[in-house]
């Protein structure tokens, strides 16, 4: 039914300091199921530099800005190379590459222009810790707060927009407040937003390499900043 | 004139000197500090002046004032450079960006 080679479909990755063998797994996986890469090397310590393949771009930042920095360099690239659609997914593993489809669905029948994946629409699509859960919890809340959107899920790496969004998205958040920053301007472009079920699986490494709770108060000052100048 | 209002002084003409050779193309900004310097100057000579404005105002003495004006003044400051240093993190990410971008891209390159 959704065969992926029709469009032009891009999966921007950004990584940061990631494990290379995981991102080589995850990229020949993306590849495999027809999908185009865009590798966003955000100036990790050691080079990532994966075989050149067919449909694989790779990109890197001379010094590391972040991960908002990072996508939002992936989606000029993939703009340029006429994306149709485009998708944003995490390289520490905990994202599914059997989501995408779903997530890809409502755009093609034009019933959003942007989804973002979710871990809570549906029971069992999630591992996290109860103390995860509380934060994840008090992101929703200043989510709310600061964007009038009140999500299921609060920051999931996981998105699909079509080229319209793609193209009016800018992200100058470099850090971690882009996720907010996504809704702002899903709000101000007056885009049509969906929620669609995923999995979010964390494992030991993707725990090492997420979020702590020091940092949630980081993106509340990057909120706070944002609000002030933008 | 006493030891304290010398070293004041001394202090706030430091600060003129420095500026005046830092900033000399920002008419505004040397303007700013320069009603900023004269006023300090005025309070160090005078400084009942500062203590019958502060009774004006409700405040008990004039260093009390000078204190919570100066309080307000530094988050003002705190909040500019906050701003400069956003856009000069902007103006980095543009740059960045732009390099990444031709170097996968050699195509597109002028």
């Amino acid at each position: 039914m959704l065969n992926p080679t029709d469009d032009n479909i891009f999966v921007i990755l950004p990584v940061f300091n990631e494990e290379p063998g995981l991102i080589g797994q995850i990229v020949s996986g993306l590849l495999q199921q027809g999908y185009r890469v865009v590798l966003v090397d955000d100036a990790s310590a050691k080079k990532v530099m994966l075989p050149p393949a067919n449909h694989l771009f790779q990109l890197r930042h001379a010094v590391n800005l972040g991960q908002g920095a990072a996508l939002q360099t992936g989606i000029a690239l993939a703009l340029k190379k006429n994306a149709d659609y485009l998708v944003t997914f995490d390289a520490d593993g905990q994202h599914s590459i059997a989501d995408i489809p779903a997530l890809l669905l409502p755009l093609r029948e034009k019933k959003a222009d942007i989804t973002l994946g979710s871990r809570f629409l549906l029971p069992g699509h999630h591992n996290a810790s109860w103390f995860r859960q509380l934060l994840l919890e008090a992101g929703r809340w200043v989510n709310y707060f600061f964007t009038g959107f009140y999500l299921s899920d609060a920051h999931n790496g996981l998105r699909a927009m079509n080229r319209y969004a793609a193209e009016k998205i800018n992200l100058k958040e470099n850090r971690m407040a882009h996720a907010t920053e996504f809704l702002l301007q899903i709000k101000q472009h007056k885009l049509r937003m969906l929620e669609v079920p995923a999995t979010v699986t964390y494992t030991d490494y993707s725990k090492g390499k997420g979020q702590s709770a020091f940092n949630s108060l980081r993106i509340f000052f990057d909120l706070f900043l944002h609000k002030l100048f933008e | 004139m006493n030891g304290i209002q010398l070293l004041l002084i001394a202090g706030l003409a430091f600060v003129a000197v420095y500026f005046f050779v830092r900033l000399r193309n920002s008419l505004f900004d040397l303007l700013l500090l320069l009603i900023l310097l004269a006023t300090g100057v005025v309070f160090i000579l005078f400084p009942e002046l500062s203590n019958r404005l502060a009774n004006k105002l409700g405040v008990g003495r004039g260093a009390d004032l000078v204190f919570y004006t100066s309080i307000i003044l530094f988050w003002f400051v705190i909040l500019k450079l906050y701003a400069r240093l956003r856009k000069l993190e902007q103006i980095v990410t543009t740059l960045v960006r732009k390099d990444a971008l031709e170097e996968a891209d050699p195509k597109s390159r002028p």
